[in-house]
Parts: structure tokens; C-alpha cells; sequence
């Protein structure tokens, strides 16, 4: 029995760190928290310096001076996130935040919760795309969005922000930094990485676009020519060779259809009037008639 | 014994995570949206709200509340202003729309709508929070908008009324030309 619930511990050992490792995975699909601060900002270094030997002690003691309100300076401009804030971010448009497709809108929503007792002010919103391998590279700065909103306290707001990553972009990874900055009633300034991870941008997926559809057309244009052509060789390879030539026939005159309209009246009635000549006819009293025809004129 | 209570202790230290993140209870993210293109008085406007429970409970009575839209500005065409959820489940979104008529031009600030909620049922003290804002947009005059997209009916009646007179002159005297000196002949049987 013991062995039996041993062997029941150690699988449950296996098991319970996997298990959690993918309902993380599963939860921080569409939302990412990001209260650390931003990839590249190394943690506060201290440096040993040597101090001459030659320096006098009073000397000494200024340069410490010296050194001690550079660093106050540094810790100033550094800015951390309140501990009162709590920000959260939605990826509304596309649904996967770690694949944006180029050239399209991306739409996100940023909620903000103040949990302390003073008044918050949402001051900006700033997004940019980042080489991923060096965050201090900028590569695309998007439109900062002023807010200007007042959170009193226990209270939430929500902040939508748009932009649309570079054509230029595609099928590669970039470090996506979104930033909040806000500030308390007394003048202290905070920001907030709500989003700082690598991402990559995507070739959207269109059904059809203007490019291949003119590229269809221009292959069926092309497959058309080339049938109207085949047919043109196949008739004329046929005429020459498959058919016999065939002998004129001739028809002669037919006087079934001839106009008399354009004829005067006169002559129409001396036409109608005039006997019918028989075949039998010469040519002699064919010449006879018409020389008497003409003296009678 | 003591490996049993050492793997007791792995297990519950691997389990923590999971249970914190359980207790984080409902978060809803509110966005508001105006549809429309052009906001135009008189003429019906869509406000779109979208609700997402990003927390990992349900959010209960769920209420969203609109007043940044005042009557003597904006008619109500159809939709509630104040829309209440039983429950909202984590890892959903509810969708709620609003059309109004604007009756006024000019310019207006569309501001945050109101949302509150109750993030467990035990629990009966309420979380008070506010929607994304659209911002400042042009209501155009009815007139404005019509004298830009309107099919301009009576207008176009109007002109082909006016070119009537230079095509229909022209027309009628050949016509007339034609009739006197193109009579058609008898046919012959």
C-alpha cells in the first residue's frame, strides 16, 4: 500500500509542474500581464572605482558626493510602475497577440485599476515595434495616444488603442513594448510596460487579392489565344489538303431580279409593247431590226 | 514519513500558482465604439459596447450605464441606455448596441459610459469602472451631408428639363425633313 501511494506521489510530482506550466500557457493566450520592466534595462550595476592615490581625502569625498546624486539623477529618470496601479491588456483584433498580421489594424483594450487612495491620471499610450535582439533599437513608433483621464480610487477604466504594423514587416520578429504612462496628485510620474514580448508579423490572409486576380485573367487571355490560333491552323491545314478544289459552274445572266425603276415610262411601255423575238433569230435580222429600229427615230 | 511529507509539500508548492491565480476573481474590459462613418443629425447613430470578463471568475450583476448621451441632444431610436447581466462567465464577452438619433450639428464629445459589477456572489460590495471613450466627433447638418451624397433627384429632373428644348428642336426638324423627303415606295407583288 505504501509503495502503491509512493509511486502515486512521484507521479504526481511529474505531472502537477507540467499541468501548471500549460493552464499558464492556456490563460496568457489572449491576455499579458507585463508589470516587469522592459527587456533591456539591466538591473542597477555597481561599479568599484579606483580612486587615485593622489587625491586628497576632502577631493575623495566630493567625487563621492558627486557620484551619489548621478545615481539619484539615474534612479529619478528610470521609471517604475505604481504599486497601487494594476494594468491588464486585450488583444480584441487579432485574437492571437503574438502573430499581427502586416498592414492591418491591431486592436487592443487596456484596462487600468487603481487600488490605492490617491487619484490616478492616464496621461499616454505609446506602442512601438522593436528589434528584438536589442530593445533600445526602435524599427516602427506608433502614434502616442493622449488620454488625459482622471481614475479616482477603487475605481477601473478601460483604454483602447489601434495601429497598424508596416507592409515592409512581414515574416519576421519584433519586440512589441506598449507603454502607460500616469501619474498620482503629488506629481509623481509611473510607467507601465502593460505588453513587452517578441511577436511575430504575419502576411495577412486574403482570399484574392487585385495582383493574382489580374494574373488569372492574363493566364486565361493567353490559353484563349493560344486555341484561337490552333483552330486557325487546324482550318487552313484542312482546306489546303483534306479538301478537293472545286470547278466553277457557270450560271450565266438571270434576268428574274433585274430593276426597271430607274427606267423612263416611255421606254418601259415600248419594252412591254414589243414582241417577244424567238430564239431562232440571225444575227443578220437581229442588225436588220435594230437599223430600222434606229431610222424610224 | 519523510518522504511523504516532502512530497506533500512539492505538490501543494506547485499547486500555488494555479490557486493564486484562481483568486483573482472576474475583470471586465469595456470598450465603446461608434459604427458609424458619419454622424449625421437626423439620422440614425450606432454605439456598439463590448463586454470581456478577462478575470478567471464569473462577473456577476453585471451593469452597464450610459448618461453621457443628454435628451435635448440625442433621441433614443432603439436600445436600452441601462442594460443589466445576470452573470458574465471568465473568458467571455457580451455585446450590448444603442441607436440614437443626434439632433443637434456640431461637435460632441463622446465620452466613458459606467459599468459596475460584483466579482463573486459573496461578495456585495461593487466594482465601479468605465468604458473606452470615442472621443470628439462632427455631427454634419442634414443638409451638409445631403448636398454631398443625396442621388440629387429633383436636380437631375431638373437639368434634363433644361437640355430638353437644344436636343428636342434639333431632333423635331429633322424629323420633319426626314418625313417629307423619304417617303417609303409601294412594293411590287
Amino acid at each position: 500500500m505504501s509503495k502503491l501511494f509512493r509511486n502515486f506521489l512521484i507521479l504526481l510530482l511529474l505531472i502537477m509542474p507540467t499541468t501548471v506550466l500549460f493552464v499558464e500557457q492556456a490563460r496568457g493566450q489572449n491576455v499579458a500581464f507585463a508589470q516587469d520592466a522592459m527587456e533591456g534595462e539591466d538591473d542597477e550595476v555597481t561599479v568599484e572605482t579606483e580612486t587615485p592615490d593622489d587625491v586628497a581625502p576632502e577631493e575623495e569625498a566630493s567625487l563621492q558626493g558627486k557620484e551619489g546624486e548621478e545615481e539619484t539623477v539615474e534612479e529619478q529618470t528610470r521609471l517604475q510602475p505604481s504599486p497601487d496601479a494594476d494594468t491588464f491588456i486585450l488583444f480584441t483584433k487579432p485574437n492571437n497577440p503574438l502573430e499581427l498580421p502586416a498592414g492591418k489594424q491591431v486592436r487592443i483594450l487596456i484596462g487600468f485599476t487603481n487600488k490605492g487612495n490617491v487619484d490616478f491620471l492616464v496621461d499616454t499610450l505609446e506602442a512601438s515595434l522593436r528589434y528584438p535582439q536589442d530593445y533600445s533599437f526602435f524599427l516602427q513608433n506608433f502614434t502616442t495616444m493622449t488620454y488625459s483621464s482622471v481614475i479616482q480610487p477603487k475605481r477601473q477604466a478601460t483604454f483602447e488603442y489601434g495601429f497598424v504594423p508596416s507592409d515592409s514587416f512581414s515574416a519576421r520578429p519584433f519586440g512589441l513594448t506598449i507603454t502607460l504612462n500616469y501619474k498620482d496628485t503629488e506629481g509623481n510620474v509611473y510607467q507601465n510596460s502593460v505588453f513587452n514580448e517578441t511577436i511575430q508579423v504575419v502576411e495577412p490572409d486574403e482570399g484574392l487579392d487585385g495582383e493574382t486576380f489580374f494574373l488569372y485573367i492574363f493566364l486565361a487571355a493567353i490559353v484563349i489565344l493560344l486555341l484561337v490560333g490552333t483552330q486557325q491552323l487546324v482550318s487552313n491545314f484542312g482546306r489546303k489538303h483534306l479538301t478537293k478544289p472545286r470547278q466553277p459552274i457557270e450560271l450565266g445572266t438571270q434576268n428574274s431580279d433585274v430593276d426597271y425603276d430607274w427606267l423612263p415610262k416611255e421606254t418601259l411601255q415600248g419594252l412591254n409593247k414589243s414582241p417577244r423575238r424567238s430564239p431562232k433569230q440571225s444575227p443578220r435580222q437581229r442588225r436588220n431590226l435594230r437599223s430600222t429600229g434606229s431610222g424610224e427615230e | 514519513m519523510k518522504h511523504w511529507l516532502a512530497s506533500l509539500i512539492l505538490a501543494f508548492v506547485c499547486a500555488l500558482p494555479s490557486l493564486g491565480e484562481e483568486e483573482s476573481g472576474a475583470r471586465l474590459l469595456v470598450s465603446k465604439n461608434i459604427l458609424n462613418q458619419y454622424l449625421v443629425e437626423g439620422r440614425d447613430l450606432t454605439v456598439e459596447y463590448k463586454i470581456f470578463n478577462v478575470g478567471s471568475r464569473v462577473a456577476f450583476d453585471v451593469v452597464l450605464n450610459e448618461n453621457s448621451f443628454p435628451e435635448a441632444s440625442f433621441g433614443v431610436v432603439s436600445g436600452n441606455l441601462k442594460v443589466t447581466w445576470e452573470r458574465i462567465a471568465p473568458n467571455s464577452n457580451v455585446t450590448h448596441a444603442i441607436i440614437l438619433k443626434p439632433l443637434k450639428p456640431g461637435y460632441y464629445n463622446f465620452t466613458a459610459a459606467e459599468v459596475s459589477y460584483v466579482t463573486s456572489e459573496e461578495s456585495s460590495e461593487r466594482t465601479i469602472g468605465y468604458t473606452s471613450f470615442p472621443g470628439e466627433g462632427g455631427i454634419v447638418p442634414q443638409r451638409d451631408f445631403d448636398r454631398r451624397f443625396s442621388p440629387h433627384v429633383l436636380d437631375w429632373l431638373v437639368f434634363a428639363f433644361m437640355t430638353l428644348p437644344s436636343l428636342g428642336i434639333p431632333f423635331l426638324l429633322w424629323y420633319s425633313s426626314k418625313s417629307k423627303y423619304d417617303q417609303p415606295k409601294a412594293k411590287k407583288n
